[in-house]
């Protein structure tokens, strides 16, 4: 029981007053930008990088843990509450979420939402804590050869996979391998793409490539089509009535479990994180609905909240531990925390349960931590969270905006880096409007170092021998475990499709216009 | 209320080629194609110039690699070129705050990178708290913002709030500018 002492001494360590705080400020921060509308965990996490910057490693991975849970919850407040479905993951809470609250059963949707996410957190918490330092024990002793396959496996999975075709996804990809090539070439020092300015000597930092483009490139799409007018909250009515009633009780828990089995898994591989998880778990719960709830399908089924909001915490727990044990991001959520990780020097992977075991340890508990806070938080303070859903646009962009210059020249003190930030996201921008996933550039961008360097290492060992690269058992099975991902995700990718199309459900770009029809009807 | 979601609303949405848009050619998405076909072939011509220090050990020198990004991004780019001649487009992203039916408003976007390029100047020059103030009520009037003094109040608060926050108290050296320097908790 090696993990249950270590878990333990992380406890230790996370549960000090200064690291509580920490914790509490993070879940706090990240629940309140997770709210903001259009603001995903992505952005969340990029736009609180700046934080790091003063904070000592462990103090600062808290903040994240903290933030990165919290701004996945903040999320189904919005989908919830606001009349225009949020981010991905959480589209599946907004069609039978946003359903109830307009039947004023908001406040329902809110706590078996909070419930299913602490249920789901805290098993996928503990099953993180038991499978990844058996996973490290094995990734430890992983040669480059072995290493570059995983990367490789990372690239074509996140590349093909994300976005809407796999020619889209690469180019993204290429873009993010161009960025990372820019710089001093590590093995013989010399200066590659830098066209001789000094600040791109040190390369392009991978911070501004995540903030420029989730912060800038989304705030400047989304100023290219903002929704005029007035913000439309749905109310949320008080009272013991309206909470969960003993029935809401049994309809939640069975959803909640499922949604965690289904969410984990699929957060551990890359297959597109908690988006497919979420939507698998409404799909589960629909085609297992019987008589009552069958017929509450599509206009407010308690079910269709709980189960998928499980199964998008269940998978955001679950993105952690390639993320722990290999050093690998699965979405791009994780890959800015891999950046995260980079400004300290620490670089995630099998040997970090070795060399930062503490750090590790206390990052889990505070995962724990974190859940806790959340349930605590959040039921409660569900009027502010209202409040700050009623930002005016206009403030809101700006606002972010502005944090995003201040992450960009925090970084150095030298408005340079402001001025990549700038051309980073208008080429974030361009991508959204043209349809290009932005997730695999930020993969390719912070991985593709990480690649070159495995490959020369393997091609060093072998004495330029190519056959090399597949010579051990682990590389095969990476290799071919490779073909199987791509053809799962792109199954499921289908069957996410085809429950989209499906046309009792609304789709999601269609819920605007369904209730502008009924606007005008009433 | 809603029983039978009416089926262009389903076919417009569900990811297909959207109907009104594709009459007129994608002349955006393919100069943004042909941008990144470009970068690509420019980063294939660039990896030739890479010196390689005589006498390196490595067997992998440090061209190789921007040699296949480099292919990677160019056969990509021309592979999306195909499929946007094939009718392929590429879908818009979606999003709470965004219209789906409102068309790209390029002059908002443009202010935009005009207040953002502001901060190269105005870091420096006048200070942080004057850079945000500048940014903030900017971006804020392009996009529509009703008051634009309550603009410039929420701007300089918040730039003011940041340099308190992550100047002073968390020791990132912002430069205050001129006309807050003499204040001692800005200057510490």
């Amino acid at each position: 029981m090696d993990s249950l002492n270590a878990l333990l001494e992380g406890f230790a360590t996370a549960l000090q007053p200064q690291y509580l705080l920490y914790a509490l400020f993070g879940v706090f921060i990240g629940t309140a930008v997770g709210v903001l509308p259009g603001i995903g965990p992505a952005m969340t996490v990029a736009l609180l990088l700046p934080l790091t910057y003063t904070l000592d490693p462990t103090g600062a991975l808290i903040v994240f843990a903290g933030i990165y849970y919290g701004g996945m919850y903040g999320g189904s407040t919005t989908s919830i509450l606001l009349n225009t479905p949020g981010e991905s993951s959480s589209i599946a809470t907004a069609l039978e979420g946003n359903r109830m609250a307009k039947a004023g059963r908001g406040a329902a949707a809110l706590a078996t939402a909070a419930i299913g996410s602490f249920v789901a957190g805290t098993i996928a918490t503990v099953a993180l804590t038991f499978l990844a330092p058996g996973i490290a024990k094995l990734a430890v002793q992983l040669g480059p050869a072995d290493y570059f396959a995983l990367i490789v496996v990372a690239f074509l999975t996140v590349g093909a996979l994300l976005g809407s075709s796999v020619p889209r996804g690469l180019v993204s990809l290429g873009l993010g391998l161009v960025l990372g090539l820019v710089g001093t070439e590590v093995l013989s020092g010399q200066q590659r793409y830098t066209f001789g300015i000094p600040s791109l000597a040190d390369g392009i930092d991978v911070v501004l490539i995540a903030v420029g483009l989730f912060a800038m490139g989304e705030a400047l799409y989304v100023a290219s089509r903002l929704r005029h007018g007035v913000v439309r909250v749905i109310p949320v009515t008080r009272g013991r009535h309206n909470w969960l009633t003993r029935r809401d009780w049994a309809r939640s828990w069975r959803p909640w479990l499922r949604g965690t089995v289904i969410g984990f898994p699929i957060g551990t591989i890359p297959a597109g994180g908690a988006d497919v998880a979420t939507f698998l778990s409404y799909a589960t719960e629909r085609n297992l609905a019987r008589g009552e709830a069958k017929a509450e399908f599509g206009r407010g089924a308690i079910e269709g909240v709980a189960g998928p909001e499980a199964a998008n915490n269940a998978a955001a727990a679950g993105v952690l531990v390639p993320l722990l044990t290999l050093g690998l991001p699965t979405t791009a959520t994780a890959a800015i925390i891999i950046s995260a990780f980079q400004t300290y020097g620490i670089r995630p992977g099998p040997q970090l349960f070795e060399t930062q075991s503490g750090l590790v340890w206390a990052l889990i508990a505070s995962l724990y931590i974190g859940n806790v806070m959340l349930l605590v938080l959040n039921l409660p303070l569900v009027g502010m969270w209202v409040k700050v859903l009623r930002i005016p646009r206009p403030y809101l962009y700006a606002g972010i905006l502005a944090f995003a210059g201040l992450g960009a020249y925090a970084l150095h003190f030298n408005v340079f880096d402001t001025l990549t930030l700038l051309v980073i996201g208008v080429v974030g921008f361009l991508m959204r409007r043209y349809g290009y996933p932005v997730a695999p550039m930020v993969v390719g961008g912070i991985l593709g170092p990480m690649a070159e360097e495995q490959l020369r290492k393997a091609m060093a060992i072998s004495q330029g021998n190519l056959l090399y690269l597949v010579h051990s058992p682990f590389a095969i099975i990476a290799y071919s475990t490779l073909a199987l991902i791509i053809g799962l995700g792109i199954w499921l990718k289908r069957r996410k499709a085809r429950l989209e199309a499906t046309p009792t459900l609304v789709p999601t770009g269609a819920i605007a216009a369904v209730d502008q029809r009924e606007h005008e009807a009433s | 209320m809603t029983a039978a979601v009416p089926a262009p609303l389903d076919a417009a949405a569900s990811g297909g080629a959207p109907a009104p848009r594709s009459a007129r050619a994608p002349i955006g998405e393919y100069v943004f194609a042909a941008a990144s076909a470009a970068l690509g072939a420019y980063t294939v011509i660039g990896a030739g110039f890479i010196r390689v220090p005589p006498g390196s050990a490595s067997v992998l020198g440090p061209r190789v690699f921007p040699y296949a990004v480099g292919v990677l991004l160019l056969v990509a780019s021309l592979a999306v070129i195909v499929q946007i001649a094939r009718g392929h487009r590429g879908v818009p992203d979606e999003g709470e705050d965004v219209d789906p039916d409102a068309p790209t408003d390029w002059l908002a976007v443009a202010k935009l990178v005009a207040f953002f390029l502001s901060q190269l100047v105005l870091i420096d020059l006048a200070g942080w708290p004057i850079a945000v103030t500048v940014l903030f009520a900017g971006a804020a009037w392009s996009l529509g913002a009703k008051r634009w003094w309550i603009a410039v109040l929420v701007g300089l608060g918040l730039g003011l709030v940041t340099q308190l926050v992550f100047g002073a108290w968390l020791g990132l050296s912002l430069p205050a500018g001129p006309l807050l320097n003499w204040i001692p908790i800005f200057n510490g």
